[in-house]
């Protein structure tokens, strides 16, 4: 980053993200608002209206693509806050531009993740049967299921989550309150909590997010392996797989660092101040990560193969021969091999890492090739259970479908609105990074 | 009546001299500015205490045995048998247990913030708009009236833009 900029000036180019809004913007962000409405929350009141037979769920796949995409936004959640956390222990400087909308990212797909588990219910208005209460039915919720286990661990890291986003965003919001006026202000001033920017507070503050991030990192670890665990606890060939709980974090990790680069891209693009604060040296740094992540796990997505085989139980090799040599299975195989191994190999090739192609390109091909790794696992191995009467193939409707699209928008929609209130790049920390103004430097 | 001196400057070497001056002199100072000197402070004042650490260690340690208790007291109070497996299983009693100590540490930190950084606050603050931006400030408490030309003085010296008088009731 350019050391010549002045802490003024980047208090006026992050504040001018919240406070300049053309009209383009407005026009992109209510056609994602509305085709988040129409795709997402209208297919599903009709879903809630009709019941679930709207859907292709039906014996013996009970988890179709609401489960996939639960799985697929709680990955795209794990990166954001990992970043941030990771590398605010190791005091990594790069970190400060980037990793609030990393954060912010994790908010949202949390958000998301929450949604798809109502979505996938049926009946959303009983979740509470979820939670362990006492009632005259004299039921409490079985602490030796997995389904509980996911609500403990990611109850924990919604709420470290926004825990995390929202304290770090303290000192920001007090700035804002103080260069803003109408709304805004009163807004800010209520939620910077009396914010004084004192030598204690900002001691406290220090000492309260490293602890936050030490709490966060094994968390990050913890969600990701409990819901692999909601397959790999099970007797179902395709599910009962020792090797799903790191292959599950990994390949949450791949899809979370992919989606901070091209989140990163598209605001660059959006707003081009932006490009003073993140800039190809950030490319540079997060890119290592997708190429080192993309390696683990095609390691793991090839030992997840080879276990199956050397197994050779008559399920496991009708599994294996449904997902890889049955179409349309071995296209959508072929292609999550080329998004998630081949593609991010280009990231070796430096310049490749800041060009267009670095950019979105490769980013776009890991999060396909991520999503269609959870949908060739959850109902793909339903399929293929024990029995050939049991046997039976699955075919998404249009309102799963739609609802899988609508979340996209919807998940634009709300970065765009999040954008518009509350500063996307950390002001405190990126005027860190300028560096303390002394008379005698250093 | 607590009547303090607020200076502001342009540079952080010139304010932790100044605040060096003062706090020989025996006052209570704090320094406001819009990023953290945590580093710059201890280096010139040495490391200050950081209770928090209290309050997350208290809170892990509530979590990791309301986790415990939780899992187990409720699992014989709602006794569910399910095919011969335990009714106290321990591998899921560690695992909400490391969860909810995650969860109580968490939050136990947040409310340590609170507690010691005393904050929600309304009041008027020293904090102003050149502080949120790009200006350090220097608070001297509790100097007398006949004190304040001096402190000024030392501010002045060391460079301060702008010293004022504040007077809190």
């Amino acid at each position: 980053m350019d050391r010549s900029i002045t802490y003024k000036e980047a208090t006026e180019d992050i504040s001018g993200i919240i406070t300049k809004t053309g009209w383009r913007y407005y026009a992109i962000l209510t056609l994602m608002g509305v085709s988040g409405v129409s795709f997402l929350f209208l297919p599903w009141a009709y879903q809630i209206y009709a019941g679930q037979g709207v859907t292709g769920l039906n014996a013996p796949i009970f988890w179709g693509l609401y489960l996939v995409n639960f799985i697929y936004w709680v990955g795209i959640a794990h990166a954001g806050t990992l970043i941030s956390a990771m590398l605010y222990i190791t005091h990594t400087p790069w970190r400060r531009a980037i990793a609030r909308g990393a954060e912010t990212m994790t908010f949202f797909a949390l958000f998301l993740v929450t949604l798809f588990i109502f979505i996938h219910m049926g009946r959303p208005w009983n979740f509470y049967w979820t939670f362990p209460y006492p009632s005259q039915r004299e039921i409490w919720t079985s602490f030796v299921s997995p389904i509980t286990f996911d609500v403990f661990a990611i109850g924990t890291y919604t709420t470290s989550s926004i825990v995390f986003l929202f304290f770090g965003m303290i000192p920001d919001i007090a700035s804002l309150s103080h260069t803003t006026t109408g709304w805004r202000k009163s807004l800010y001033t209520f939620l910077s909590f009396g914010w004084r920017g004192t030598d204690r507070q900002w001691h406290l503050q220090a000492k309260a997010c490293m602890f936050f991030a030490a709490f966060i990192m094994p968390l990050v670890v913890s969600v990701h392996s409990v819901v692999s665990w909601d397959f790999a606890l099970s007797v179902v060939p395709g599910y009962a797989k020792t090797i799903f709980a790191p292959y599950f974090v990994t390949g949450a990790l791949l899809s979370g660092f992919a989606g901070v680069l091209l989140m990163l891209s598209v605001m660059r693009e959006a707003y081009p101040v932006i490009k003073k604060y993140v800039t190809a040296y950030h490319y540079d740094r997060v890119t290592v990560f997708v190429v080192v992540l993309s390696m683990i796990w095609s390691y793991l997505t090839l030992m997840e193969v080879v276990t199956g085989l050397y197994a050779n139980t008559s399920q496991e090799i009708e599994h294996l021969k449904y997902k890889l040599a049955i179409s349309p299975f071995s296209y959508l195989f072929a292609l999550m091999i080329f998004s998630n191994s081949v593609m991010p190999l280009l990231y070796i090739f430096k310049k490749l890492r800041s060009s267009f192609i670095g950019r979105f390109i490769i980013p776009v091909f890991v999060l396909v090739g991520m999503w269609l790794e959870r949908f060739l696992i959850v109902p793909n191995s339903l399929s293929r259970k024990f029995l050939p009467w049991m046997w039976h193939d699955y075919s998404p409707t249009w309102v799963e479908v739609s609802i899988t699209a609508g979340a996209f928008f919807f998940f634009i929609s709300m970065f765009m609105i999040f954008i518009k209130v509350f500063p996307i790049i950390a002001i405190f920390e990126v005027k860190e990074d300028i560096g303390i103004p002394m008379r005698k430097p250093h | 009546m607590d009547n303090s001196i607020l200076g502001k400057f342009q540079y952080v070497d010139d304010l932790l001299a100044a605040a060096e001056t003062c706090k020989q002199s025996g006052y209570a100072i704090s320094i406001i500015s819009p990023v953290p000197l945590v580093h710059e402070i201890e280096h010139t004042f040495g490391e200050g205490k950081n209770p928090i650490k209290y309050f997350t260690g208290v809170g892990a340690v509530t979590g990791l045995l309301f986790g415990i208790l939780f899992t187990i007291i409720t699992s014989l109070l709602y006794v569910l048998p399910r095919a011969g497996r335990p009714i106290i299983a321990i591998p899921p009693t560690l695992l909400i247990s490391y969860e909810t100590t995650i969860l109580f540490g968490v939050l136990f930190t947040l409310l340590g913030f609170i507690v010691l950084a005393l904050v929600p606050y309304f009041k008027e603050s020293e904090y102003d708009v050149e502080i949120a931006i790009d200006a350090f400030g220097l608070r001297v408490h509790g100097v007398g009236e006949d004190k304040f030309s001096d402190i000024e003085k030392v501010m002045r010296e060391n460079g301060s833009s702008d010293v004022k008088r504040i007077e809190k009731k």
